[in-house]
């Protein structure tokens, strides 16, 4: 069933920031003047989001995917536009939509800084209203995937940062909201930190058909969780769509990686184009519609012989450059 | 580029006077706020000296110049030295600190300097021309006067500001000195005569502040500029707060010995 | 309809307790920092007391209050200072929450924003400033001669309630001026300064334009001179006798209100942080 979750109808957010000058002078000059300077953070976003999807952001710095986060989580309120979550506008019924959704951002915490977890989980427990046997259920299924328990009565100052994005995370679990906002989860996390995370919102995504929004620079967050991928730049959409559409419609070929006996006369074929060599090796490039790759060696092969093949797939890191590029 | 120590020291000052002129909101708010303080102040001792008699041998006129002076020392006396040893402790970065080039104090007094040096045209005259107009001009009680002044607001000066640094070192002990650098700003608010002059207070009272640095802060520059005290009994308080300076020079040189050490040899 | 105001009045009064426990675990946690606030505050308000004393000695009577009257009008404005430093204290250091993009977390929680900005940070060593203030208060009560009665002590009750009330509200209008002007302005010092010289005398001493200004702009004649003068019977403005300690509490619901409707307005121009 493909229930709508998130609306965003064209969004837009601008900024109005005092601008500032240079050095001494310039900062006398501000005293009695100002030029203020308006920046366009988001312009003109619409998607939907449907119960179930995960849905990666990904853009450059400042290109206004936190801002777009922080106005679907009710922390921003939009310039013009609209955001339904669960058919409510969260501009206007705040604290109704918010009930429904959960929110982590990588570099700072919700939690109690000097106190143990639990506190922190006990005030969200009151928060949200929710009973105790609702609350420990929650817990033992969290505990299956992040071992929760094992830290729930050391304080929060004393954890590793892995341990304290997973107290994070619990906590914006804890009363099982529809949506779940992650901006930059994994940032600075060593990779096993990394795993469990990813793994957490899988299964939470699977077992509870939680709708997982996250902003990451991660290439293996997106390769891992994302099904579906917004690419926003200068707050505008470049691209959204399955993770496969986007790679072949932006990098529609494939890489044939060749390694000859020897390095002399290394043929060419006039349906790729060779992009490098080096020693016996080399690199063909070829559309996926005018060749096929099987049909690429064996016509290589009859021009010279071959030792061994290789496939490279454009990988997101070259969808990532040539999207932002754009 | 390598600048040499007191270029260094410079760039530090120039970069803290810039510093103090980003906040265009805090400027104003702080002239407008102050100004209320002052013309409350005035009114208060205006309402007290109804009768029109001088009390403690000062008249309303002597009262009115000692709180717009007043306001504009505390501009000269504010610093950040204290929080400054603070942070840096509690975020672990003084033994780096300690270690730069430079002497880490130097820096923070020079920083304090900056500061102030923003401080006496987005505050200290401002107050003086709202004090002007809305009070009364603050003459000072006779041109001899002048020079002493003058000398004595700076070892004002040096003395608050070395207190400050030490209540800001309590931090190397590891304990919260948020409260102990309360307990400073109210001891310097109500024993220094910044708001009240000492001369109302009972005898025994002043006799054990006159013991205190406390005083040698704001009343002894402010007795001087009003002409409360001249003469013989106003060098011998002068030498008082010399003795002062030099106790608390020698004090913080100790203590930041000490402290120095400690860090140097915890590694932070 | 009524039953939901209930439940949501439940609600709150359920998330205030476990704040309050968490509150008290941190003391416990840093018992240091109790030590060094039950110092400071007391120093502060004792000294500003003898201060009265010292200048009452000096001048005499001032506008007809004296020294025991004084105590009392200084002990109570002392007791909501206290109690607006335990529940209003943030509002001095709104500016930093502004500008470190700290209201983020209040905003994605299903509860008002600001009862979470005041109430998950509850000051409570705000107590160490109450100690002072009822001592000063217990000695001006004996030093006036006051008469108790049960509708005396209903008034004060009442009229610290309202104190309370417009100091925290003046906060929150300060505070929210940096939702404007997007600076970590720290009003505290001023405000404690000027509130401390309007609410500590008689204002009767002042200037009828700033008395004018004290009781209809800035209504801080009411945190403490009003009803006092009408509770001691001192003065013209007595004759709202006993009355005036209930007015203190409207104004102070009326200050509450305009304070949280200008929040309201400076809250739909927060921009969060980093961006």
């Amino acid at each position: 069933m493909n229930k709508k979750m998130i609306e965003v109808k064209n969004l837009c957010k601008d900024y109005h920031i005092v601008k500032k000058e240079e050095g001494l002078k310039g900062a006398v000059k501000g005293l009695f003047k100002s030029e203020k300077k308006t920046i366009e953070a988001v312009r003109h976003l619409d998607f939907t989001v449907d119960k179930g999807e995960i849905v990666g952001f990904i853009g450059p710095n400042g290109a206004g995917k936190s801002t777009t986060i922080k106005m679907m989580s009710g922390i921003l309120t939009p310039s013009s536009g609209e955001i339904l979550i669960n058919g409510v506008d969260i501009t206007k019924h705040r604290k109704e939509v918010v009930q429904n959704i959960g929110v982590v951002f990588g570099q700072r915490t919700q939690l109690n800084w000097d106190l143990r977890l639990g506190e922190s989980f006990e005030l969200l427990r009151h928060i949200y209203q929710i009973d105790r046997n609702e609350y420990e259920e929650t817990l033992d299924v969290m505990d299956e995937i992040l071992d929760i328990r094992k830290i729930i009565d050391k304080p929060v100052r004393q954890m590793s940062l892995g341990q304290r994005v997973k107290g994070d995370l619990v906590a914006a679990m804890l009363h099982s909201p529809d949506v779940l906002f992650l901006d930059e989860p994994t940032i600075g996390l060593d990779v096993s930190s990394k795993y469990a995370l990813r793994k957490f919102i899988k299964e939470i995504n699977k077992v509870k058909q939680t709708t997982v929004i996250l902003t990451t620079h991660d290439l293996g967050d997106i390769e891992e969780l994302c099904e579906r991928l917004i690419i926003i730049n200068h707050g505008k959409m470049m691209e959204d769509g399955n993770l496969v559409d986007i790679v072949d419609r932006i990098a529609p070929y494939k890489t044939l990686v060749v390694q000859y006996y020897d390095h002399e006369n290394i043929p060419v074929h006039h349906s790729c184009e060779m992009i490098k060599t080096e020693g016996n090796m080399a690199w063909y490039r070829f559309m996926k519609a005018d060749i096929t790759a099987a049909a690429l060696i064996s016509e290589l092969s009859e021009k010279k012989k071959i030792l061994d093949v290789s496939i490279e797939e454009a990988g997101i890191d070259d969808i990532i450059r040539i999207a932002y590029g754009q | 580029m390598k600048l040499k120590g007191l270029s260094k020291y410079l760039y530090v000052y120039k970069t803290q006077i810039i510093r103090c002129f980003t906040y265009k909101f805090e400027v104003y708010g702080n002239i407008l706020m102050q100004s209320i303080i002052m013309i409350t102040s005035a009114f208060f001792w205006r309402a007290l000296y109804r009768t029109g008699n001088p009390v403690a041998g000062v008249d309303v006129e002597g009262m009115l110049t000692y709180i717009i002076i007043s306001a504009m020392m505390s501009v000269l006396l504010i610093t950040n030295v204290e929080r400054r040893i603070e942070n840096s402790v509690q975020k672990g970065t003084i033994a780096m600190d300690m270690m730069k080039p430079l002497n880490i104090f130097g820096i923070y007094l020079v920083e304090d300097l900056g500061s102030i040096t923003a401080l006496v045209f987005q505050n200290l005259l401002p107050i003086f021309l709202v004090g002007s107009l809305l009070v009364k001009v603050p003459t000072i009680c006779s041109t001899e006067h002048i020079p002493l002044f003058a000398i004595s607001m700076l070892m004002s000066f040096f003395i608050n500001w070395l207190i400050a640094a030490l209540f800001g070192m309590w931090s190397f002990t590891a304990v919260n000195v948020d409260a102990l650098i309360q307990v400073k700003k109210h001891l310097i608010r109500l024993l220094s005569g910044s708001i009240i002059p000492m001369w109302f207070f009972p005898d025994w009272f002043r006799n054990i502040l006159e013991a205190l640095p406390f005083v040698y802060i704001y009343q002894l520059p402010l007795d001087i500029y009003i002409g409360k005290s001249s003469g013989d009994e106003l060098a011998g308080m002068m030498m008082i707060q010399f003795v002062w300076l030099i106790i608390l020079l020698i004090a913080f040189a100790y203590v930041a010995r000490r402290a120095t050490k400690k860090v140097l040899v915890q590694g932070g | 309809m009524f039953g939901k105001f209930l439940k949501e009045l439940w609600h709150y009064i359920d998330v205030t307790i476990c704040n309050i426990k968490m509150a008290l675990m941190m003391i416990i946690e840093y018992p240091a920092n109790l030590a060094g606030w039950m110092i400071s505050n007391p120093i502060q308000f004792i000294l500003g007391f003898a201060t009265i004393k010292f200048v009452v000695e000096q001048f005499g009577e001032i506008n007809g209050w004296n020294y025991g009257q004084l105590a009392f009008l200084y002990g109570l404005s002392v007791i909501s200072h206290a109690l607006s430093m335990i529940f209003f204290v943030q509002g001095w250091f709104m500016g930093w929450f502004v500008i470190e993009g700290d209201f983020d977390r209040y905003l994605t929680r299903p509860l008002g924003v600001m009862y979470q900005f005041f109430f998950t940070n509850i000051n409570i060593f705000g107590i160490t400033d109450l100690i002072p203030g009822i001592c000063v208060f217990i000695y001006g009560c004996v030093k006036s001669g006051f008469e108790w009665s049960i509708l005396k002590a209903i008034a004060i009750i009442v009229m610290l309630i309202g104190a309370t009330l417009i100091r925290g509200g003046i906060y929150i209008m300060l505070g929210t001026t940096s939702f404007f002007t997007k600076s970590p302005m720290d009003f505290g010092q001023y405000t404690q300064e000027i509130v401390d010289k309007t609410t500590m005398y008689p204002i009767s001493m002042y200037p009828e334009s700033m008395q004018f200004v004290l009781t209809y702009l800035i209504p801080i004649g009411w945190v403490s001179f009003y009803p006092v003068s009408g509770l001691l019977g001192i003065g013209d403005s007595s004759y709202f006798g006993t009355s005036a300690a209930f007015m203190t509490l409207l104004v102070g619901l009326i200050v509450m209100l305009v304070a949280g409707a200008f929040f309201r307005l400076g809250l739909k121009g927060y921009e969060s942080a980093g961006n």
